[in-house]
């Protein structure tokens, strides 16, 4: 028995990472996932590992008309949408001086306008059904600023302010939305930017530096644990919260 | 296998409201407890009812740093050892700042301060020596704002977030996690006191203010669902965190 037990949740970038951790572990918690990632192929392959009657869509969630065909999709293929985790998104590395409009817009687009179009469309359909829950994905950068990320920890800064705001107008409607904030976790997108926050920051070891603020590097599991706990009915009191796992780097200054 | 199986849990204020909900769902998910509170007789009872193979009383005010220090002893004794402190004691004084006396600010610094102090103090050496130490301590919303009649209460928890954060830094390398959780208000006996201050101090009733803040009190059950999500495996990852559950209350600018 799990605690999702009879839920519906859509995952984005669910095919590698963080989503597909919290995929998973929403599956083992019993809920029925719709897989849904920019590469349609890698999340049909995560959808038939998960089993469960787990299924797929391909979504660019930067597409208006595919966010809203993935919600209503869930629907249509399970029966239901119970939770909606805005988990995809983007991150290259970047001085702020050498960040034109182009690469700006390219990070911000997935990463806010994604989640307000998830959070919008997934509203959508929960308020007209009684209730859901949503998850969206944030990062311990929206409460600070990070060299290299002004893209990135904008819109995260973006994404914590977005998923107040949308709990507050959605709470009479029996929606709860919140976030999670992990610091750096070990995934492919931190892997291939160590190089560059390296070489950019003139850091010999970045892995020492991260160590040195977080203790460890978090792990895409742990993230999915935090993200079961915020859908699940035991958080049925929480709405509107950022919910930071870091290892402690952002509760000290130094 | 019980989620907390294994898990010797000293939870101060232990003999009623959030104490009590927090020690007996310790205990459904497979932990063992040592209910601390000034009241020892109200503490027997309680942990006579929740089980006395599982549930055992020390008398502590927690503003005395030997009681403390006998509470931490009688913990190992009776579980075998320590490795989850709940620091939950406190009071509040709900009048306007200007009509506190000094007794009463004294007071309530003594045990919502001072005793979450000594808890981590007097607790760390065993909750180092378990490996697996973790501390949750009892914070409130009024940590994050201002809440007009609880400007002392409100110091009070803005010290715990605080001393929270750097207990995680410093007990980091211990191996031990330190987190607050942050209710807003929550049906009980600290709320029915509070109920007619407030009736009187506010431009509207208490019950619409809550309803229009945070849609309904919270329970003592979902902050203990919250407690026993930061003590668990699940929250390995999240330390110096304050986490919220408020209904939306410290989302909205309005």
């Amino acid at each position: 028995m799990g605690v999702l037990d009879d839920k519906v949740a859509v995952v984005t970038g669910a095919a590698r990472g963080i989503g597909r951790a919290v995929a998973e572990a929403y599956a083992g918690e019993g809920a029925t996932v719709v897989v849904s990632d920019l590469d349609g192929e890698s999340a049909a392959r995560v959808a038939d590992a998960l089993g469960g009657g787990a299924s797929s869509t391909a979504c660019d969630v930067t597409d208006e008309e595919a966010v809203a065909s993935l919600m209503d999709g869930a629907i249509e293929r399970h029966g239901r949408l119970d939770v909606m985790v805005a988990n995809a998104g983007v991150g290259r590395p970047r001085p702020l001086l050498e960040m034109d409009l182009e690469e700006w817009r390219s990070v911000t687009s997935v990463n806010l306008d994604g989640v307000f179009l998830c959070t919008r469309h997934a509203g959508r359909v929960m308020s007209a059904a009684g209730g859901g829950v949503i998850v969206n994905m944030c990062s311990i950068t929206a409460f600070s600023g990070f060299p290299m990320l002004a893209h990135y920890a904008a819109a995260k800064a973006g994404v914590r302010s977005l998923t107040q705001t949308a709990a507050v107008e959605l709470r009479d409607a029996g929606v709860r939305v919140n976030c999670v904030c992990p610091g750096f976790v070990g995934t492919d997108m931190v892997e291939s930017s160590k190089p560059q926050f390296e070489e950019m920051l003139g850091l010999e070891d970045f892995d020492a530096a991260i160590e040195a603020k977080q203790g460890r590097y978090g792990t895409a599991e742990e993230v999915a644990r935090l993200a079961v706990f915020l859908a699940s009915e035991r958080s049925a009191f929480s709405t509107g919260g950022a919910f930071t796992l870091d290892g402690g780097a952002t509760a000290s200054l130094l | 296998m019980e989620e907390l199986e294994g898990r010797r849990a000293l939870v101060t204020g232990g003999a009623q409201g959030l104490g009590r909900a927090t020690a007996e769902l310790l205990v459904a998910r497979g932990a063992r407890v040592m209910l601390a509170d000034v009241d020892a007789d109200a503490a027997e009872a309680a942990a006579s009812e929740i089980g006395g193979e599982v549930a055992h009383a020390v008398r502590c005010d927690v503003t005395s740093a030997e009681e403390v220090a006998g509470a931490v002893e009688a913990a190992k004794e009776a579980l075998g050892g320590l490795d989850t402190l709940v620091s939950n004691a406190g009071v509040e004084v709900a009048k306007p700042l200007v009509e506190h006396t000094e007794e009463e600010y004294d007071r309530l610094m003594a045990i919502n301060v001072k005793g979450v102090w000594l808890g981590t103090k007097l607790a760390t050496p065993a909750l180092a020596e378990s490996g697996r130490g973790a501390i949750v301590n009892m914070a409130s919303v009024a940590g994050i704002g201002g809440a007009p009649l609880l400007g002392v209460y409100c110091a009070s928890k803005a010290a715990v977030i605080q001393l929270t954060r750097v207990a995680a830094v410093e007990l980091r390398d211990s191996g031990i996690r330190v987190n607050a959780v942050c209710p807003s208000f929550v049906g009980g006996d600290m709320v029915a006191r509070m109920v007619e201050a407030f009736d009187d101090a506010l431009p509207m009733s208490f019950d619409e203010a809550v309803a229009a803040k945070q849609a309904r009190l919270g329970t003592a059950e979902e902050v203990a669902e919250m407690v026993a999500f930061l003590v668990s495996d699940d929250a390995a990852f999240v330390t110096g965190a304050h986490y919220v559950l408020d209904g939306g209350l410290t989302a909205s600018g309005l």
